[in-house]
């Protein structure tokens, strides 16, 4: 029997389940990301604090956070969901971040001067301008989370890390690789996805966006 | 249309806007202008609220602005700034569209109006209207900033130094355009700038400001003939001096106290001056100081004299002015005669000066450009 017939079955359902964690826990993070950065940038007193604090609890190891979480919400999902979310959080918030600050004030005023409103002063210039900026981030977080998604298996959640972990467990190095080569191939066609994205985004800025 | 009522603005300690009373009047082009930190900038953002005083009221068609909705006024007022501001992400047609797009116009009317406006100062919306600001030259990108200002068709345009950053050749035409606009479409314009040529040029009146108060508000003309201080008159440069047309004499344009000699000089002695001063010829004078003409080097050389008194070496004529001459009659004789200067006398016929080429073409840089001392 060959290692497909064994596994095949197992390895496409771990894909599928791998990258539906990076694809919930991206959402989820960009989501969080981008409200918090764009009131960070509101208040960049506030962010001075905040942006640090929240790169130390970037520090803390997924293990540990998924651990923790684990305990206190079970052997579901969403434990590793919300765990990888929180960890895609931060590339892209410093992102949106330094993308909104980093618009030419010129532009801001000039926005101002043209009797845009603060709401659209942000949809219409700054959001559009700092866009390369804050995709930029969503892709660091795609890479990222697609690795840290391995975790999701050390509880029992299925996903790529599952043939990894029984791979070392039983010394089984076919099964490292199984585990391995997928996940680093997602995490480069993500990637180049994304890359695609931000460049028709950056090449042909788009229609305004229609603002409140 | 613009009115100030002592308006005071600070930063900390610092008065930026020292109770500033004034008024612009309606379709009037007024240009504020003054040294850099003069309060003109201020006083300008002040009309669209860009920057609050601290006390007073500003009134633009008898309204008190404080009540009006910030947003709102400035959808009413043009604005266009320096750095340009053309939003990047966003075509040419799309920026010129900005403000009618606030303010609910239908399509089909912002597209009417941005080929109108483009039109106007010769781009086309075939050509143009879809590109983005960063394919346009600075000159184009500044046309288009003047047109979004005037997209929603606002009776008020305040412009902060608009051509500041741009090379002269383009300045000089975007003045030209402004002015045709501004004739064309009877608005208000309010000009920021630091340029007494451009304010010259543009103003129907300026506002000359210092230390965040007016020292003079006058018609360009008005300000020429009669600057109402020193840094004003400093500003004009020699403008101030020259519009009264001053008649101009020799004596403005010679070169004062040539190297002359008395006829009893050695001419061993003399060859000697001109050595040393590497000058080919010398002036001659009498013993009562009054001019006799001219020798050079070549008279002495084919006299063949080495000794005795210079005035035994024929003495030549030459070209000559009094002091009170047309400048014009001189540089006529300097250019009609074969000798490099016309001596100018004084009316006792003693020795002034002399014109020559260089002392005719460094008056008249003087003249044109100010003293380069």
């Amino acid at each position: 029997m060959s290692f497909w017939d064994l596994y095949g079955q197992k390895l496409l359902v771990a894909i599928g389940v791998h990258f539906l964690y990076v694809l919930a826990a991206v959402s989820i993070g960009f989501v969080i990301a981008l409200a918090l950065g764009i009131l960070l940038s509101r208040a960049p007193g506030i962010a001075k604090v905040a942006l640090p604090l929240i790169s130390v609890f970037q520090t803390i190891p997924g293990v540990v956070f998924i651990g923790l979480l684990f305990l206190s919400l079970g052997m579901v999902p969403a434990t590793a969901i919300i765990a990888l979310a929180i960890y895609a959080v931060f590339p892209i918030l410093k992102n949106t971040y330094v993308g909104l600050l980093s618009v030419d004030k010129s532009l801001l005023e000039a926005a101002r001067g043209c009797g845009m409103s603060k709401m659209q002063s942000l949809f219409e210039v700054e959001l559009p301008l700092a866009l390369p900026s804050i995709i930029g981030g969503l892709r660091m977080s795609t890479v990222y989370t697609v690795s840290w998604a391995v975790l999701a298996s050390m509880i029992g959640l299925g996903g790529l890390g599952e043939f990894i972990y029984i791979g070392i467990a039983t010394n089984n190095n076919a099964l490292i690789v199984a585990g391995a080569i997928p996940s680093g191939i997602m995490a480069i066609v993500l990637s180049l996805l994304i890359d695609a994205v931000k460049k028709r985004v950056t090449h042909a800025p788009k229609k305004e966006a229609s603002a409140a | 249309m613009i009115r100030f009522e002592h308006v005071t603005k600070k930063y900390g300690n610092s008065v930026i806007l020292d109770d500033l009373s004034f008024e612009i009047k309606e379709g009037e082009f007024a240009v504020l202008i003054g040294p850099s930190g003069c309060g003109k900038t201020t006083t300008l953002k002040s009309i669209n609220r860009l920057i609050e005083p601290d006390a007073g009221h500003i009134y633009v068609n008898g309204k008190d602005i404080a009540e009006t909705d910030p947003v709102k006024l400035r959808r009413s007022i043009g604005y266009v700034i320096q750095q340009i501001g053309l939003f990047p992400n966003m075509t040419v047609a799309q920026n010129i569209g900005v403000v009618p797009k606030r303010l609910k116009y239908e399509k089909s009317e912002i597209l009417k109006i941005t080929r109108e406006l483009m039109d106007m100062v010769g781009m086309s919306y075939e050509e143009y209207g879809h590109k983005y600001p960063s394919e346009l030259s600075g000159g184009q990108q500044q046309r288009i900033g003047v047109l979004r200002a005037l997209a929603a068709s606002p009776p008020i345009v305040l412009m902060d130094e608009p051509f500041g950053a741009l090379d002269p050749m383009t300045r000089s035409s975007l003045q030209e355009e402004i002015i045709r606009l501004h004739k064309k479409l009877h608005k208000t314009f309010v000009f920021v700038t630091h340029d007494m040529d451009e304010a010259l040029k543009l103003a129907d009146k300026i506002i000359f400001m210092e230390g965040g108060h007016i020292i003079q508000m006058a018609t360009p003309e008005e300000m020429l003939e009669n600057p109402a201080s020193d840094l004003i008159r400093s500003f004009m440069g020699k403008r101030a001096a020259d519009s009264a047309p001053v008649q101009l004499t020799a004596a403005d344009f010679m070169r004062p106290d040539p190297i002359s000699v008395y006829k009893s000089r050695g001419v061993r002695e003399c060859t000697e001056i001109m050595a040393r001063r590497h000058i080919d010829s010398l002036l001659i004078k009498n013993d009562d100081d009054t001019y006799a003409g001219v020798v050079s080097v070549n008279s002495i050389k084919r006299s063949g004299k080495t000794t005795g008194p210079i005035g035994e070496v024929p003495i030549a004529e030459n070209a000559v002015s009094y002091v009170t001459e047309d400048a014009m009659e001189s540089f006529d004789k300097l250019l009609n005669s074969d000798k490099d200067y016309v001596v100018v006398l004084n009316e006792d016929d003693t020795i002034a000066g002399i014109v020559t080429k260089t002392s005719m073409a460094k008056a008249m840089a003087d003249a044109l450009w100010g003293d380069a001392q």
